[in-house]
């Protein structure tokens, strides 16, 4: 749900959906919308009887259900109807339960009821800015403000964990700072679930900040370590300035297939945080959930110890706002809930979710308290104490004095160092994302390199060939460099390939050199050359002959280093590899991702195999569309046996599609890529 | 089900009998020709456009308006810019949008029908129930942007409680509406991440 964007009026068509403004719901009258998403609507409404503003979520997924004409919501067809009712209870029930837990650092559930054959929550309005407005606006923040949001979020989700439930979207949308700077925990996205019986989950999870059994699973391997991975994802997006990679692209470095890992947040925040915190952040980011810390007790252990200024809130608001009961922070050790659990208790928690908290997925608040950040803008303007504040613009103060001013005061210098802190931290997200690219870029100009080589050498081989034989004459050894080939050796490592299949040339060219009759050398070449490595398709012929002997481990290590190189042919052979578990376990979903990759390339061959693939559905769901663009290209790169399953495929997709499928293929043979 | 509703399955299914499958088929091949012919040329004419923005920029965008439009990924490749995105019908439109819809293509749906089935042409109505409405979209980089383009489809994923045949188009007019809420979505996404944006 957008919770930081500005309210639209709800007539119109910004939110046809939703109910108008003035709309009673017992002693609540509807106000504006605060936001919509597939799971429902956030109103803002004015409580009449205690004449104060709330926050109300209606459950209306619209996916399943839509809006009548007297108001009430319904299931959209008699076969959603069962999915909207397990939905709306899951929705009614959680609430309920998150009703009991009143902690300052957890949204506040006021009230829940059914109406309009849906159901309402009530909670508290809330006023702030959200982590992620106000990283944005400073794009990083300094280890002691990051701890004083941190701690008290952990105190209060350690509660919610021990009451058997996860959060399952943890990220800085959901984490609001209060005027009085204490942070809350927002959107305990029940909704979110009431479709979280249906096939994909893409659309429900954040990138960046879910992990990657919230990708994949229904729910069984998700637990307290699910929301440990939000939390350390949100840590660092706090030093980094940017969302960690997404689990998605992340799973796909682990598996080789790309050079896109995650910089751990110790190099990405070395020298800015202390080692503590960076270790604990990549702890909680570990890519598979049995790696990571187990549940808040454990990850709070190894978290920096909270200092005692620490405990002041980020943004102490001067004028203490409508609703904020006990909105204060508390420090970990304080909390009486925050006792770690012994060993013996962490692994049995660790079971207990495993074996049956799967299914009890989070619920009950669903998206957002009122976060009404254009109405908190000119609070932030209001002096505050905290270094947080320093940095926030005051625009109806004048203009800050002149260089030539008395000497700055202590508050001046905390803000410019603040300022610089920022300015540093800005720099050195720069500097990585720099160095990425130029690591890119080296990586291309080193395969160039290595490529113009070969042609170099490639072209001197001819000529070397007759200035040899007329040195020589017909009696001369029949060593020509360049026809000489050893034998290939087995390659025994995949790390050292090359150096392996390389190692007998230097021998094979000093040979001239022993030789007594008069040195022909100084003739052929004056320079000695320096050792050949083998061509591409010495080495491609090299791993062809390892798979036919059944050599597959020599045939991978081989492959493996090529196709990372982006060469197509040593890709398709990989894949094939993959795809009939030679050398490797069979995985049809890698064969695919590398034919795929292979045919963006240009390979024929792997045009033809992904289209196979995708029309069958063999390591993906069936798709005629992207088998119809795969096997078109296949045809235009002249493999003749993709013609039948392209005439195939093309029958049973609209002209409309063909044509624009077709133009997809064109772009595909185009491209250099 | 309400008395109502199955009465007029009843009725239904007796009209039913009373065509033959001949006369279904033929009824149905008509207003398919009909809505294909209409849906080519609404492509045509409001199915692609182009915008000045990168690929990666369009490809994004998309995915966003169109999960924001309750529509959910079935496939993707960012790599190759297809974008392949689901949900139950009348998702993206609205109930009302749906019947809106109706309103304006049943007229012209029953008339071909009737030639074929007679009486029986006046119980035609347009069911999302079952249905699925399936988008594809490309986004292709070309020298002057990024041309992002849409087709539309319709997947029966259950019989209809009619019994009635289904046609493989969606209606034209929902089509029309369709798109003007994808691309208003999409505009308003580039809008809002600060690129221009520039329209065919």
């Amino acid at each position: 749900m957008p919770q930081g964007e500005p309210a639209k009026t709800m007539s119109g068509n910004a939110f046809p959906d939703a109910l108008a403004p003035g709309y009673r719901l017992h002693w609540y009258v509807l106000e504006q919308v605060l936001g919509q998403g597939g799971f429902g609507i956030t109103y803002l409404a004015r409580d009449t009887n205690l004449d104060q503003p709330v926050a109300i979520k209606e459950y209306l997924p619209v996916e399943v259900a839509g809006r009548r004409g007297d108001a009430s919501v319904r299931a959209r067809t008699e076969e959603h109807a069962e999915r909207y009712r397990w939905g709306l209870d899951r929705f009614i029930r959680e609430a309920r339960t998150l009703a009991r837990f009143d902690h300052p650092n957890i949204v506040r559930v006021l009230s829940v009821f059914e109406f309009n054959n849906t159901a309402y929550i009530v909670m508290r309005c809330e006023r702030g800015e959200t982590l992620a407005a106000l990283l944005e606006r400073r794009h990083a923040l300094p280890e002691a403000e990051l701890m004083r949001v941190l701690m008290p979020i952990l105190d209060g989700l350690e509660l919610v964990h021990n009451a058997g439930f996860i959060h399952r979207d943890i990220k800085p949308d959901n984490i609001l700072i209060r005027d009085d700077g204490s942070p809350v925990l927002l959107d305990f996205g029940s909704a979110r679930y009431a479709l979280g019986r249906s096939r994909t989950v893409t659309i429900l999870v954040a990138p960046g900040y879910a992990p990657f059994e919230q990708y994949y699973s229904s729910g069984e391997n998700q637990g307290p370590w699910t929301d440990v991975y939000g939390l350390g994802a949100t840590c660092y997006r706090a030093i980094a300035g940017r969302a960690p990679l997404d689990a998605i692209t992340r799973s796909k470095g682990i598996l080789g297939s790309t050079k896109e890992v995650l910089v751990p947040a110790t190099a990405v925040g070395s020298g800015r945080y202390s080692d503590r915190l960076l270790k604990a952040i990549d702890h909680a980011l570990a890519f598979a959930e049995n790696e990571r810390p187990q549940n808040i007790a454990t990850w709070r252990q190894e978290l920096p110890p909270i200092t005692s200024g620490s405990a002041t809130p980020v943004a102490p608001q001067a004028v203490p706002r409508m609703t904020s009961p006990a909105a204060t922070v508390t420090a970990p050790a304080g909390a009486a809930d925050a006792s770690p659990p012994t060993p013996s208790t962490a692994e049995r928690a660790r079971r207990t979710w495993s074996s049956t908290r799967g299914p009890l997925l989070w619920g009950g608040v669903g998206a957002a308290a009122v976060i009404i950040v254009l109405a908190a803008a000119p609070w932030l303007t209001v002096r505050r104490d905290s270094v947080a504040d320093k940095t926030v613009s005051a625009p109806e103060k004048p203009a800050p004095p002149p260089p030539a001013a008395p000497a700055p005061s202590r508050p001046d210098m905390d803000e410019r160092l603040k300022k610089l802190e920022d300015q540093i931290a800005h720099g050195q997200q720069l500097l990585e994302e720099e160095r990425t690219k130029l690591q890119a870029e080296r990586d291309k100009l080193e395969h160039d390199l290595e490529e113009m080589k070969r042609r170099e050498e490639a072209q001197a081989k001819p000529r070397a060939k007759p200035a040899v034989q007329t040195s020589r004459g017909t009696t001369a050894p029949s060593a020509p460099v360049a026809r000489v080939e050893p034998p290939a050796p087995p390659v025994a490592s995949p790390r050292a390939p090359a150096p392996a299949a390389v190692a007998p040339a230097p021998e094979v060219r000093a040979e001239p050199a022993k030789s007594p009759s008069p040195p022909p050398v100084a003739v052929v070449a004056p320079p000695p050359p320096p050792p050949a490595p083998p061509t591409t398709s010495e080495l491609l012929a090299r791993a062809d002959s390892a798979v036919a002997r059944g050599a597959y481990d020599d045939a991978l290590a081989i492959l493996k280093p090529l196709a990372e190189r982006q060469n197509a042919r040593a890709t398709v052979k990989l894949a094939n590899l993959h795809l009939d578990g030679k050398g490797v376990e069979r995985n049809d979903q890698e064969a695919l991702r590398l034919f795929s990759r292979a045919a963006s390339r240009g390979d024929g061959e792997a045009q033809f195999k992904a289209g196979e693939m995708y029309a069958v559905g063999r390591g993906t769901v069936q798709n005629n569309f992207q088998a119809y663009v795969y096997l078109s290209a296949a045809v235009q790169s002249g493999v003749q046996a993709a013609k039948a399953p392209q005439e195939r495929v093309a029958a049973l997709l609209q002209p409309a599609e063909r044509a624009q499928a077709a133009k997809l293929a064109e772009t595909l043979m185009r491209k250099d890529r | 089900m309400t008395a109502k509703a199955r009465g007029g399955l009843a009725l239904v299914a007796l009209l039913a009998g009373c065509a033959s499958d001949d006369q279904v088929r033929g009824a149905l091949i008509d207003v398919n020709n009909e809505f294909r012919q209409q849906y080519e040329r609404i492509l045509a004419e409001n199915g692609t456009r182009l915008y000045k923005v990168k690929r990666q920029e369009a490809f994004n965008a998309t995915r966003i308006a169109l999960t924001r439009l309750a529509m959910r990924i079935g496939g993707q490749s960012e790599e190759l810019g297809y974008l392949n995105v689901f949900a139950p019908a009348p998702i993206p439109l609205t109930p009302a949008e749906w019947q809106q819809a109706a309103e304006l293509d049943l007229p012209k749906l029953r008339e071909l029908a009737r030639k074929h089935v007679g009486l029986m042409a006046y119980f035609v109505k347009f069911e999302p129930e079952g249905l699925e409405i399936v988008i594809n979209t490309t986004t292709i980089e070309v020298p002057a942007g990024t041309e992002v383009s849409l087709t539309m489809r319709m997947r029966e994923v259950s019989p209809p409680p009619s019994g009635m045949p289904r046609r493989e188009y969606p209606p034209p007019s929902a089509v029309r509406m369709g798109l003007d809420k994808i691309w208003r979505e999409l505009e308003a996404e580039l809008k809002a991440s600060g690129v221009a944006v520039k329209q065919r």
